[in-house]
């Protein structure tokens, strides 16, 4: 499942190869040396290493053209990546070749109030498309916890979701069109502008959740919402994270969608206390995060719903937030999660599985038996009302391979339970290397044998992100 | 490729300290150099991941991006708020320069600032001269720190400090607090005199300067240091006018204090009740006064400060006021080349301007 680290040494790219790259982007753009290269090796994904060749970071979509005609040509490995904050080393460079950053690639080129959309460049964060949105009073629902730093186009890249997917889905519901170059210099534009239109298969949505093997995004036309005029966030807490999964399958089966179901376990609260110091419950085993926006009115009534389903189902404390800047507390507190807990130790393997609703609480409870089984600290979160689960093992060392390989054997079982209860391997964090190894057991061999050809398709020289989706 | 003798791993860093970063990458927005380069390497997580290769020895310590990203941090520790596992980057900072600065391979700013504040006898002249504070340890139970450089560059900001908290003891025999051999390759020799000037000084220590604040605090205790509006707490009277209405002024605040010590609230408290305070949208940004970087690094200093200038012309104000003497000197010479209207105070100038 790891990865060996690649040694440093001599570039694997032709000296022609190299003098044309420099004339395409102008040498600060080009990053050769060994200490330049060392820093792109990883992304946000624990134990997965390759040091690449080179790092290129291109101006746009004309300059990602000329650099992909010259990959392909030459053979060289291409990984395009935007803010390395994935999770399952979707943007790590295994066979060494190019870092593709789009880093440079920041404006937002349109807002379009009266058509409800916005056009960006691919290295735009998600956080600066979605002030830009508000700026005209309008809203762009998808809110991947790395908001503040992950970008556009990794967000498409991934079909990353967040804290919204309850009630607004996530990054594919909102993609409208891409501006993509192919692996072999094409520029394409899938979708565009339109509401409805289905001429041709759905590339937009075929590229969407491609983990930058089919093609590098170098432009998203994303819908828009209306901005809601209230959004509120409460607390309740439970004795027990699967008492927490209970109240979450009673508030939906009363039929209230909020917008934001999350939920924590005990390490995770102490986790996220020491950072963000909120005065959280101490004596709570696990605390829920309900959100809600729109009309004020029914806001509260669905506050009202909410707390009412809490209570019948044990819970021992419910709050509401008292303003804005409290909710937002809450929600960024959330957001730190995954990082915080590397507080209890420094390294966090985390996972991403996901179950129908109704199995919710039953994940749970599964979960805390293997973990005890094969001996690790499990903390969990997740998106309780995705029914999306971020079990994460915290280890005392990246040194304790014991360790280690006690929690692979335990996620392999998570895994296997997931899908055993209809569920998935990853909800919303992406396939990359860190899952590669388990998409079989997910779609079978039919889908996994399409899935290659559509890539060979695309990629005929298979230089787009090697050793990830389709490889 | 010459290199020299490859330390063993854990020899250069707490490893504690450098295993507790996991590249989520949540510090790349608040980075200033990443913010200029959109380079990995000039980021906090990328520097974390330079500082561990070269803990493997995977990078030779003379690397020439190592010697690079090392200088062009500016050290300002933005990225340690926003950082949800708590990574300690000022310290690692520290001890990343202790390794690649000893010797040769420092700057030569930097061994010419650091020898010049050894020489303690010159500050205590200079600042005699120069006209700095003065007031004899007699009864007091607290005491005003003189800044080696500040004593004589500005030595108004330490009569100011005695005259809105005359209750202080300012002996003229004080040695440095070290921050500045902290920040600049020689931790060691910081501890040392923060705790030697601890020593020295009776009471609560009573500083101007946010970066020595901070620097001595993690020496000698918290209890022991405040900075002079944490000190002061709501002690002002008086307003500053400008003509018939209220003057308008902005904060640029000191990194250390502000990222280290948390002191943001104290200094604005203490502005708004005599002036009309304006919030900068960058106040919290580091201006590229950095210590020693407005020197060792000059060009890089003015594209840090370049857009401040801007948020402070477009801000109509008349005053900015800074809590640190590097940054007073920073954004004077800022504001001087752009022929701005706007002036540029320390904190205990614009308050006793408000007293008087």
């Amino acid at each position: 499942m790891f990865a060996d680290l690649t040694v440093l040494g001599e570039t694997g790219i032709p000296r022609t190869v190299l003098a044309e790259l420099h004339a395409i982007v102008g040498s600060e753009n080009l990053r050769l040396a060994d200490g330049e290269l060392v820093v792109y090796a990883r992304d946000a994904t624990p134990l997965f290493r390759g040091i690449p060749d080179a790092v290129i970071a291109p101006a746009d979509t004309e300059q990602v053209a000329r650099i992909l005609r010259l990959a392909t040509d030459h053979g060289i490995p291409v990984v395009p990546r935007g803010a390395g904050s994935n999770l399952c080393a979707g943007t790590v460079p295994l066979t060494g070749g190019m870092v593709l950053s789009t880093a440079r690639m920041t404006r937002i080129l349109e807002v379009a109030p009266e058509e409800m959309l916005a056009r960006a460049e691919a290295g735009v964060s998600t956080m600066a498309l979605g002030n830009a949105a508000a700026a005209d009073g309008l809203f762009y629902p998808p809110d991947p916890g790395s908001r503040t730093v992950s970008t556009i186009g990794g967000n498409v890249a991934t079909c990353a979701g967040g804290l919204r997917g309850l009630k607004y889905g996530v990054t594919r519901n909102y993609v409208l069109g891409l501006t993509v170059v192919l692996p072999t210099g094409e520029i394409v534009r899938t979708g565009g502008r339109l509401w409805k239109d289905v001429a041709g298969y759905d590339l937009t949505r075929l590229i969407t959740g491609s983990e930058g093997t089919l093609g590098v995004i170098t432009e998203v036309t994303v819908a828009l919402l209306p901005d809601p005029s209230t959004s509120r966030t409460g607390l309740a807490y439970f004795d027990s994270l699967a008492q927490a999964g209970r109240a979450v399958s009673d508030i939906l089966a009363a039929g209230v969608i909020p917008s934001t179901l999350e939920f924590l376990d005990r390490s995770c609260m102490d986790a996220v206390e020491e950072y963000a110091h909120l005065g959280l419950h101490s004596g709570a085993g696990a605390l829920l995060l309900f959100g809600d926006d729109g009309d004020e009115a029914i806001v509260a009534r669905s506050f009202e719903r909410i707390a009412a389903a809490c209570e019948s189902a044990g819970a021992i404390g419910v709050q509401t937030a008292g303003d804005i800047t409290e909710s937002e507390a809450l929600l960024t507190a959330r957001r730190c999660t995954l990082p915080a807990l590397s507080r209890l130790g420094s390294l966090t393997i985390l996972e991403d599985a996901s179950v129908p609703r109704p199995r919710l609480a039953e994940m749970v409870a599964r979960i805390d038996a293997i973990a005890a089984r094969h001996r690790v600290t499990m903390a969990t979160f997740g998106h309780a009302g995705d029914g999306n689960l971020h079990p994460t093992c915290v280890l005392e060392s990246a040194e304790d391979t014991e360790g280690i390989a006690r929690a692979e054997r335990a996620f392999a079982e998570i895994f296997h339970t997931a899908i055993e209860l209809g569920g998935t391997i990853t909800g919303e964090h992406g396939v990359g290397a860190a899952k590669l190894p388990y998409l079989e057991q997910r779609l079978g061999s039919a889908q996994m044998d399409l899935i290659r050809r559509i890539k060979t398709a695309f990629d005929p020289a298979g230089i787009l992100n090697p050793g990830k989706l389709g490889s | 490729m010459t290199s020299d003798k490859v330390p063993h791993a854990g020899s250069i860093f707490d490893p504690k300290l450098l295993s507790r970063c996991i590249s989520c990458g949540f510090c790349l927005p608040a980075c200033p150099t990443y913010a200029l380069t959109a380079d990995e390497a000039s980021s906090p997580r990328g520097r974390i991941n330079l500082m561990r290769a070269l803990d493997s020895g995977m990078l030779p310590p003379d690397d020439p991006t190592l010697a690079e990203q090392a200088s062009f941090c500016l050290g300002c520790r933005a990225c340690e708020p926003v950082c949800p596992a708590g990574v300690q980057y000022g310290e690692l900072l520290e001890q990343w320069r202790g390794f690649q600065w000893t010797g040769r391979r420092r700057p030569t700013a930097v061994r010419f600032l650091i020898f010049a504040a050894e020489r303690t006898w010159a500050h205590r002249i200079a600042g005699r001269l120069r006209g700095a504070a003065h007031a004899p340890a007699a009864g007091s139970r607290h005491s005003l720190m003189l800044g080696c450089f500040e004593r004589s560059l500005f030595p108004e900001v330490s009569r100011s400090a005695l005259a809105l908290a005359p209750e202080l003891a300012v002996p003229s025999k004080q040695g440095c607090c070290g921050a500045l051999h902290a920040h600049n390759g020689e931790p060691g020799r910081g501890r040392q005199l923060a705790g030697q000037l601890g020593a020295q000084l009776p009471g609560q220590i009573v500083t101007t300067s946010g970066g020595c604040a901070a620097h001595l605090s993690a020496v000698i205790g918290r209890d022991r240091v405040a900075e002079l509006s944490e000190y002061l707490q709501n002690r002002v009277t008086g307003q500053v006018q400008m003509g018939d209405r209220l003057a308008r002024v902005a904060l640029q605040d000191s990194c250390h204090l502000r990222n280290g010590l948390d002191v943001w609230r104290e200094p604005r408290a203490l502005l708004n009740a005599v002036a009309e305070y304006v919030e900068l949208p960058g106040a919290a940004r580091c201006c590229g006064a950095a210590g020693t970087y407005a020197l060792v690094r000059p060009r890089d200093s003015r594209r840090v400060l370049g857009p401040k200038i801007d948020e402070i012309e477009a801000a109509g104000i008349d005053y900015v006021v800074a809590v640190n003497p590097g940054c007073l000197r920073q954004l004077r010479q800022g504001l001087r080349r752009r022929k701005s209207t706007v002036r540029a105070l320390h904190i205990a100038d614009f308050l006793r301007l408000a007293a008087d």
